[in-house]
């Protein structure tokens, strides 16, 4: 008897592990669908935008920049590319969770064996996708784009990828702000708010000077721990150098990157605990 | 399908009211972009950099570009109201109020963008020499690897006949790791004989040679016709004195001393028997027949 339930019951490190791989199934297809969803929404028809922008950017800088085509469409393609993918992950960002309350759909998912933290990391990851897919097509149309400018080969071309990489960890961390605020608030409100962290965010120079010069203890205090709290984005600002050729080393990518995951774990875990307190019903 | 119609020729026809009316309000408000366009910078260039968030690198092409637009405007302005004739030698005409502010917000947001600081070491001495060696002096501090700055800096030094502080900025240049070994040359130079005319020529060659800007090209090239020209007035100042010795009278016309011009190779107008210039003008005589100069239509500069 004892050797049949040995037999029929699996081991609890392997239910584990189903648990495990089920779970991550279905935080896959939530990504999976946020990403079709977005791509239903049109959100990549910017890169139209984007394309049109650098195309007469390069016919016509020749003519207005006086030997300075290669600097200003760097300039301009990463710009363009921070500031449509800044846009995009606003504006998708807050309505990602919104748009299924609305729509009802949430309860469904939710009535399946999904937690709400994998239903947040979904479409976190779909997004992220979504961003990601962008942000590679955009590095291409500005590579295309130096080396038509450059007549060939311009060296320029390798050294915009690592700045186009920490374009994109800044614009994770900002879905990572759009998704906390859209997990109790609504979608005008929460871009807003994103909107502003935006803002704050390459500010945070500002905060750590103001830190160091406020004459009063407690606005030193603040000051500070407004620097450490709040994302800071100025670390991934890299556009200039790169125009100089100056690409950020390793070292730097690599922290960027551990910033990005650490921070938006946390914003990630803050949205679960906001949502998982929600009632629906 | 009628209604479609009626809306296509509502937006057709709104379309072009709204360009009539811009058209018309263009009209009453032509004077005012020019009313305003001297207004100066509302932003510092500080704050501007701290508003740019980490859009800097494009505010600053913004301005750069902006920046050669206005010249751009002033010059056709200038020869729209001229004749069609602009001094190079003298932008202190042009009136470009704006443009050291302009230079100074775009270097401002990118210190490390070199192209404003050549534009200014080559317009800015024009309207104030000490607008083109402060903006070079804080591209200097941003930027202390780029031996290109020192070699403007010198050059405006040299410019203003201090050729000591110019031979101290070609030195503290030459020491930059990879600055090329002209530039220590440059400096025993100035300290030498910064006056004189070889000199000038030596600070052109290597400030074509090294610039990438085709504005600083092209201010050089006419700087050199005018020290061709000047060089070539000695020799024709020779001639013609050679002549009145000897005829005891002035030359009546170039036909004179046509023979004297062949043998010091001159190029000789076809028409009216003048030396040309380096821009391939002829020469005109004056103080009849006893002196020359160049031609009101030269394009050689002046100064």
């Amino acid at each position: 008897m004892t050797d049949r339930i040995k037999a029929t019951t699996p081991p609890a490190s392997t239910e584990i592990s189903t648990a495990r791989s089920a779970g991550s199934r279905a935080i896959i297809a939530i990504a999976r669908n946020a990403f079709r969803e977005a791509v239903r929404d049109r959100v990549l028809y910017n890169l139209v935008l984007f394309v049109l922008l650098l195309i007469a950017g390069s016919m016509f800088l020749g003519e207005l920049s006086a030997g300075q085509e290669s600097k200003i469409i760097v300039d301009l393609g990463l710009s363009a590319m921070l500031l449509f993918g800044a846009f995009i992950a606003i504006f998708v960002g807050v309505g990602l969770v919104y748009k299924e309350i609305e729509r009802r759909t949430l309860y469904a998912i939710l009535s399946k064996p999904i937690g709400r933290g994998q239903f947040l990391l979904g479409k976190y990851l779909g997004l992220g996708l979504t961003l990601l897919i962008n942000v590679a097509i955009m590095g291409v149309g500005v590579s295309l784009a130096l080396t038509y400018i450059h007549r060939g080969w311009d060296p320029l071309v390798l050294k915009i990828w690592p700045a186009i990489l920490l374009i994109y960890f800044e614009l994770m961390l900002l879905t990572g702000v759009a998704l906390l605020f859209s997990s109790f608030s609504s979608p005008a409100l929460s871009a807003l708010m994103t909107f502003f962290v935006f803002i704050i965010g390459h500010f945070s120079g500002d905060l750590k000077s103001l830190a160091s010069s406020a004459g009063n203890v407690a606005a030193r205090a603040l000051f500070r721990a407004l620097y450490y709290l709040l994302p800071n984005l100025t670390h991934y600002s890299v556009i200039t150098p790169t125009a100089h050729g100056l690409a950020p080393d390793a070292s730097a990518i690599g922290l960027a990157a551990a910033y990005t995951v650490v921070y938006s774990a946390v914003l990630l875990a803050a949205a679960t605990l906001i949502f998982g307190r929600r009632n629906f019903k | 399908m009628k209604k479609n119609a009626l809306l296509v020729v509502q937006i057709v026809v709104g379309l072009v009211v709204a360009v009539a009316l811009v058209r018309v309000m263009d009209s009453r408000q032509a004077n005012a972009p020019a009313q305003f366009a001297e207004d100066p910078l509302y932003v510092k260039a500080a704050t501007a950099k701290r508003m740019s968030l980490a859009f800097n690198g494009l505010a600053a092409d913004w301005y750069w570009m902006r920046s050669l637009q206005y010249v751009g405007a002033k010059i056709v302005g200038f020869e729209d109201s001229h004749e069609g004739r602009m001094d190079f030698g003298n932008l202190a005409d042009l009136d470009l109020r704006l443009l050291p502010s302009l230079l100074r917000m775009s270097t401002t947001l990118d210190p490390q963008f070199i192209a404003p600081y050549e534009y200014g070491a080559t317009i800015l001495p024009e309207i104030n020499s000490d607008y083109a060696t402060s903006l070079l002096e804080t591209g200097i501090a941003a930027n202390p690897n780029q031996w290109r700055l020192y070699q403007h800096l010198g050059y405006v030094y040299w410019q203003r006949n201090e050729y000591q502080e110019a031979s101290e900025v070609y030195a503290a240049g030459a020491k930059i790791p990879d600055a090329p070994p002209w530039m220590a040359a440059l400096s025993a130079r100035m300290k030498a004989e910064g006056g004189s005319r070889d000199s000038a020529r030596e600070v052109y060659r290597h400030l074509y040679d090294s610039s990438s800007d085709r504005a600083v090209k092209d201010m050089v090239t006419k700087q050199v016709m005018r020290l061709d020209s000047l060089d070539q007035i000695e020799v024709l100042r020779k001639i013609l004195a050679a002549y009145s010795e000897k005829n005891a009278r002035c030359a009546s016309s170039w036909l004179d001393v046509r023979n004297e011009l062949r043998s010091a190779r001159f190029q000789i107008d076809a028409m009216t028997n003048a030396p040309l210039d380096p821009s391939d003008t002829p020469y005109r005589l004056t103080e009849k027949g006893c002196n020359v100069e160049l031609s009101q239509y030269t394009g050689v500069p002046r100064k």
